[in-house]
């Protein structure tokens, strides 16, 4: 039996709207939110620190065992503003996850308040030992 | 994708931590909000016609736990990065965000109303707006000669 690379993807997107087929613009910044993960009795957490995201503004999918978040950020200040005094840009959010099976992909929850995005990543249940029928030609 | 695991016990999140080290690597010149050496929050200033912009990223921080204040020409900004339930050290696979009380001062430009004030916390963004004060006439002052 071979493994192959090309089976289709299960695609379980957990994405609140369909994803913008145009990219965002070359000079945005990008920045990688920091996370903390944590366990709990039911499996997994991960927090993530996304400052100007809202709902509508954040992208999250699972696609072939990834977890990738996107977040956009818009600017709250008119773009005719001028500069003062600059500590941090502000740019868009990307991370991704690489996933095991003990996650249970299908029960995956997230949600976000106050700039923090909150995932729940349940374990699965252990399956069962199956017995496989031998065939004899 | 293996099709057999014979004989292994995965841990859950092994995969998911490798992953995230590595990523952690390739992206430590531009990593955000971790950044040592600085003072928490970074802010930036901007200046429109009629008033200056403030701006800080403070997630995690409820509207509760933000306290702002000004005197005297200094803006003062305290406030506490706190997150739901007690989680205890030992369950934490992960621990990159920051968390605790802090406090940071900051003097205000010249000309500003400081009774006008007004600030706006949206998705872990606060926006304070300190409307300028209108430019006075030259006031003639009146010198004597003794």
């Amino acid at each position: 039996m071979s493994t192959d690379s090309s089976t289709p993807s299960q695609n379980l997107a957990l994405s609140r709207q369909p994803a913008d087929s145009a990219g965002p613009p070359a000079e945005r910044f990008v920045f990688t939110p920091p996370i903390d993960i944590f366990e709990t009795p039911d499996g997994l957490v991960l927090r993530a620190d996304l400052p100007g995201v809202s709902i509508e503004t954040l992208d999250l999918q699972i696609q072939d065992n990834r977890l990738t978040l996107f977040g956009r950020v818009e600017s709250v200040v008119p773009s005719d503003a001028v500069a003062l005094h600059r500590e941090f840009e502000v740019g868009d959010f990307l991370r991704s996850f690489i996933l095991s099976d003990e996650v249970d992909h299908e029960r995956i929850t997230a949600r976000l308040s106050g700039g923090v995005l909150e995932v729940e990543l349940p374990r699965a249940a252990q399956s069962e030992p199956r017995r496989i029928q031998v065939n004899v030609d | 994708m293996p099709v057999f695991r014979l004989g292994q016990t995965w841990d859950p999140l092994r995969d998911l931590e490798r992953e995230v080290d590595r990523m952690l690597q390739s992206v430590n010149l531009t990593f955000h909000g971790v950044r040592t050496g600085r003072q928490y929050p970074a802010v930036n200033l901007h200046e429109v016609a009629d008033e200056y912009i403030l701006t800080a990223e403070l997630p995690a921080t409820s509207p509760e736990d933000l306290e702002l204040t000004i005197a005297n020409g200094v803006l003062t900004l305290a406030g506490q990065r706190r997150d739901e339930g007690e989680i205890p050290e030992d369950r934490f696979r992960r621990q990159e965000r920051p968390r605790g009380t802090w406090q940071r001062s900051l003097p205000v430009p010249e000309r500003v109303l400081e009774d006008q004030l007004s600030a706006d916390f949206h998705n872990g963004v606060l926006v304070v707006r300190l409307p300028k004060a209108p430019q006075e006439e030259p006031r003639q002052i009146p010198i004597k000669s003794t």
